[in-house]
């Protein structure tokens, strides 16, 4: 499989809250992306869609351009989610941006050292929120050259 | 013949012709002077044979008439023949008749006629001649005939005809051998001329010229083509000489050829370089000379090995005097090479290596002072040992000698060492604690559920591992277990010491304690005391002891409240953040949704819900960040002021819409702080004096440092501004957290600047204060300690 410039990749939206899966799928919406945004609600969820198991057994689309990380989630966290891709050969050059209402210095540090390519304080401010979310989907989806696609399993 | 063999060609082969013919006519000659004189005797005695028988037949009749006169007259007509000098007749009785001459020596004639027939004898010819008459015999005449005078006459002639006509001959044959020998002698003269052309000038380019085709002409074919192999082998020889010779003169090696005598043959060029003379200063003498006494004899052993084994090679190292009169040393190989003939010389070749020597020496020098000193340092370092050994040996037993309770741990609380009292007052022997963990050894006693002994320890190593520093423990209760198994109760006065190696790494821990179950057991007997000051005093001790342990236990509850407040920071930041965020996000949503349809008053609401959430949501970031002030650890460091207030003001960039500030920025001493806490502090006094004289339409900053008076035990700073000021009367509200003087239409902010920079300093160990006047501006201070707190 010749891979996919990142345009025609999904892009994976881990986020348990669902006000913040709206005001995220309304800030990139508004870029008109041609991308799909799959969104998975636990770290459980997003670890099965990246294995293509559970509930995503025979899901045929590629790996994600991205995967938009929430820390705080239920069944399996967001650093757990990232320590598992980070050690998996298959997902391990994946582009994990962490998005989180956290500022905590442990987290950032355990977010780097994990092997996250970007942390972004989702803002209050829904304006800069808005701004923040809209410059990640352009540089993710469309700026950046994704790693090759692995063979399909 | 010698000699003949030595003459030049030319006369040989003249002398050769010559020999040759004369030789050939002498023998010619004296053929035929045999054959002629044979012949002049045959002739001789015919014509006196004739001679006699005229005479005889003349004397017949005077015989037969026996007439003696005319006998004589007949024979006297003999005179006519002048060489016959005697005759005679003789009667045939045989007696003399008639003689002539008439009176010849009766000698010279016989007495009586002999045998008919002539018989020569040496100058005479002499004979017998019958006188017959009619066949009878009438008598005997005897002729006698000197041959001397003919045979002169005859030879005269002969031999001067002979002698003619050899000289004749011998002249033509020396003209004819001349003219002969020429045809043969030239070319071999060329030949030979060539040949000394050769031989004389060494010039093998001559070549003879050819004159014919025999056997000299082959001979000269034959000489110029050796001439040519010559010359071609020259040129190669030559070539070769060259090139073996540039080997040698251009050979960095000296090469000499010296023969039996020791005298020097040859010497190549480098000899300049190697002893410093020119070769033909050498050349002659005696090449033994000049070396150092020392090796003398050495060289005279190899010259004698070498002239005892022909086309052997011998190395030797030896020493020579220098022209400039230092010793040179001196490597090379001496090869017997007498027996070669084309050398026949002694061959050695050698080179200068004195400089290698000398390095040698010195490697050699600085090698045996390398050894002995490290010998020395060996020496020096076994007796340290010994000292250390034998110190340690002293603080081992100084250590567990110690009348006080000692006992080392390492960082993972397994015992290293312990002092006898210690052992003693535990009732356990070091064999059975040592390198066992602390814990392990010492465990809670199970009959009392309310010991904290091991946990109150652990938790107090714990605090010596992480800050690094002595930790003083409260009096403990602490019981030990007996070898029988059984628990005592103990009373523990402990104190936990870091020994810290030289990176300031933990290396071990000094627990040292003191056993204070007596007078813990006394205290609690006398519950009453008597008054006396001895027992004010343990009363006293036992007070301290409570209170002690009063103060554990509120140190413990308020580490737990800190883990607490961490928790909830961590959850406000996470979890209080994300409904503003909603409310925020919503409202402005709806506002767009709704934009169109929404009266003005809504859409105020919607505005105001919004701006409500987002100061929220400052708030709580600005809290959060307090309260990470107030956690965060002390990096200390001396920082640069001057530089840090200078980047802050540029970077501000508080000089936008067309606003100038008037800047006065003091020298500022650097301090000893954490750089990025105060490089905050700075920032919110100069952000706050830029917005509190922001309504000022010439503020004016002015940065400074109080001059300290003498050795001040602080420094301090401030920031004034010419701005709306404040009310002296709410100062001390100024540093409390979300306290404000001004509303938020007024002026922007949270409140927390001011409470973040009392807290920071605070932690310095510094103090912050204030002073203004409403609408004449503020001056905030803080101050700093010159000796920085320990952390």
């Amino acid at each position: 499989m010749s891979p996919k410039p990142a345009s025609l990749r999904p892009i994976l939206l881990a986020e348990d809250n669902p006000n913040d899966v709206e005001l995220t799928l309304a800030a990139l919406h508004s870029l008109n992306l041609a991308n799909d945004i799959t969104v998975v609600h636990d770290g459980a969820e997003a670890l099965d869609f990246l294995h293509r198991r559970g509930t995503f057994t025979g899901r045929v689309s590629v790996q994600p351009a991205v995967v938009l990380l929430d820390l705080k989630m239920p069944r399996v966290d967001g650093l757990e989610v990232l320590r598992q891709i980070r050690a998996d050969p298959a997902l391990r050059a994946l582009p994990i941006v962490i998005l989180t209402s956290s500022r905590e210095e442990n987290d950032l540090v355990k977010g780097y050292q994990l092997g996250a390519n970007a942390y972004v304080v989702k803002p209050v401010d829904f304006d800069e929120f808005i701004s923040a979310v809209s410059q990640l989907g352009v540089f993710w989806a469309l700026v950046n050259e994704p790693p090759p696609a692995p063979p399909a399993a | 013949m010698a000699r003949f063999k030595d003459l030049p060609i030319q006369r040989k082969l003249t002398l050769l012709l010559m020999l040759t013919s004369v030789g050939v006519m002498v023998i010619m000659r004296l053929a035929f002077f045999v054959y002629e004189y044979r012949t002049f005797r045959e002739a001789t005695v015919r014509q006196l044979s004739i001679l006699g028988k005229i005479t005889a037949d003349n004397s017949t009749a005077a015989l037969a008439f026996g007439n003696r006169s005319d006998a004589g007259e007949t024979l006297s007509a003999l005179h006519a023949e002048p060489n016959v000098v005697a005759a005679a007749l003789y009667d045939p009785a045989g007696k003399l008749f008639a003689q002539y001459p008439a009176q010849p020596a009766a000698a010279q004639l016989p007495p009586a006629p002999g045998a008919d027939g002539y018989q020569f004898s040496p100058d005479r010819l002499a004979g017998f001649e019958p006188v017959v008459q009619a066949g009878r015999r009438l008598g005997t005449l005897y002729l006698q005939l000197d041959t001397g005078a003919i045979l002169g006459a005859w030879l005269r002639g002969s031999l001067g005809i002979a002698i003619l006509v050899m000289a004749l001959a011998i002249v033509l044959a020396y003209l004819l051998s001349h003219w002969l020998q020429r045809q043969i002698s030239r070319p071999i003269l060329a030949l030979a001329d060539t040949a000394r052309a050769v031989s004389d000038r060494r010039d093998y380019s001559v070549r003879a010229t050819k004159l014919g085709h025999d056997e000299l002409g082959l001979l000269t074919d034959a000489f110029n083509q050796m001439l040519t192999q010559i010359q071609e082998q020259d040129l190669a020889l030559r070539h070769n000489e060259r090139r073996f010779r540039a080997l040698i003169e251009h050979s960095s090696d000296s090469i000499s050829l010296v023969n039996s005598q020791n005298c020097i043959l040859y010497l190549s060029p480098a000899v300049a370089a190697v002893e410093g003379y020119a070769p033909e200063e050498l050349v002659g003498r005696n090449g033994v000379e000049n070396t150092h006494p020392d090796d003398l004899p050495l060289l005279r052993e190899v010259i004698a090995q070498l002239l005892a084994s022909p086309g052997r090679s011998i190395p030797v190292v030896w020493r020579r005097r220098h022209k400039a009169g230092h010793w040179v040393w001196l490597e090379g190989t001496a090869t017997n090479l007498l027996g070669d003939p084309a050398v026949s010389a002694i061959v050695t070749n050698y080179r200068d290596i004195t400089e290698r020597r000398n390095s040698e020496t010195e490697i050699k020098r600085l090698n045996e002072d390398l050894e002995r000193r490290v010998v020395e340092r060996t020496a020096q370092l076994e007796s340290a040992n010994a000292d250390l050994r034998r110190s340690r040996a002293v603080f081992e037993n100084l250590f567990v000698s110690l009348p006080g309770l000692f006992l080392v741990l390492n960082p993972e609380l397994r015992i290293v060492a312990a002092s006898d009292a210690y052992l003693k007052a535990t009732m356990t022997t070091r064999d059975g604690i040592l390198g066992r963990g602390l814990f392990e050894v010492f465990p809670d006693n199970p009959d009392d559920p309310a010991a904290t002994g091991v946990s109150n320890l652990r938790a107090s190593l714990n605090r010596v591992i992480q800050n690094l520093a002595p930790d003083a423990m409260a009096i403990q209760k602490y019981d030990v277990r007996r070898p029988d198994g059984v628990f005592e109760e103990r009373f523990w006065s402990p104190v936990n010491s870091p020994v810290l190696g030289a990176d300031r790494a933990l290396e071990y821990i000094i627990h040292r304690v003191e056993d204070v179950t007596d007078f813990v057991r006394r205290k609690s007997a006398q519950t009453n005391g008597d008054g006396s000051l001895q027992a004010r005093l343990e009363r006293m001790e036992a007070e301290i002891f409570q209170s002690s342990q009063r103060v554990q236990a509120a140190n413990q509850q308020l580490e737990a409240a800190n883990k607490e407040l961490e928790a909830f920071s961590y959850s406000v930041s996470h979890d209080l953040r994300a409904p503003l965020r909603h409310v925020d996000g919503f409202a402005s949503l709806l506002t767009k949704r709704a934009e169109k349809t929404l009266d003005t008053q809504s859409l105020r609401y919607l505005t105001t819900i919004s701006g409500a959430a987002k100061q929220m949501g400052r708030l709580i970031d600005d809290l959060l960040s307090f309260s990470r002030m107030s956690r965060t650890t002390l990096r200390l460091a001396e920082v640069d002021q001057d530089a840090l207030v200078a980047g802050i003001v540029r970077e501000g960039n508080y000089e936008q819409s067309g606003r100038t500030i008037a800047w006065e920025i003091a020298p500022l001493p650097p301090v000893h702080a954490d750089a990025a806490m105060l490089r905050q502090v700075w920032v919110n006094l100069i952000e706050n004096a830029v917005k509190y004289s922001g309504k000022n339409p010439a503020p004016r900053i002015v940065i400074g440092c109080q001059s300290a008076n003498g050795a001040a035990a602080e420094q301090v700073f401030f920031v004034r501004d010419n701005g709306v000021g404040f009310d002296m009367a709410y100062a001390g509200k100024l540093f409390g957290v979300f306290q404000r003087l001004h509303g938020p239409s007024e002026f922007e902010g949270t409140g927390i600047g001011l409470a973040n920079i009392r807290r920071i300093i605070a932690r310095h160990g510094g103090r912050t204060w204030a002073d203004g006047r409403v609408g004449e501006g503020a001056v905030f201070y803080f101050s700093l300690p010159v000796k920085p707190p320990s952390p």
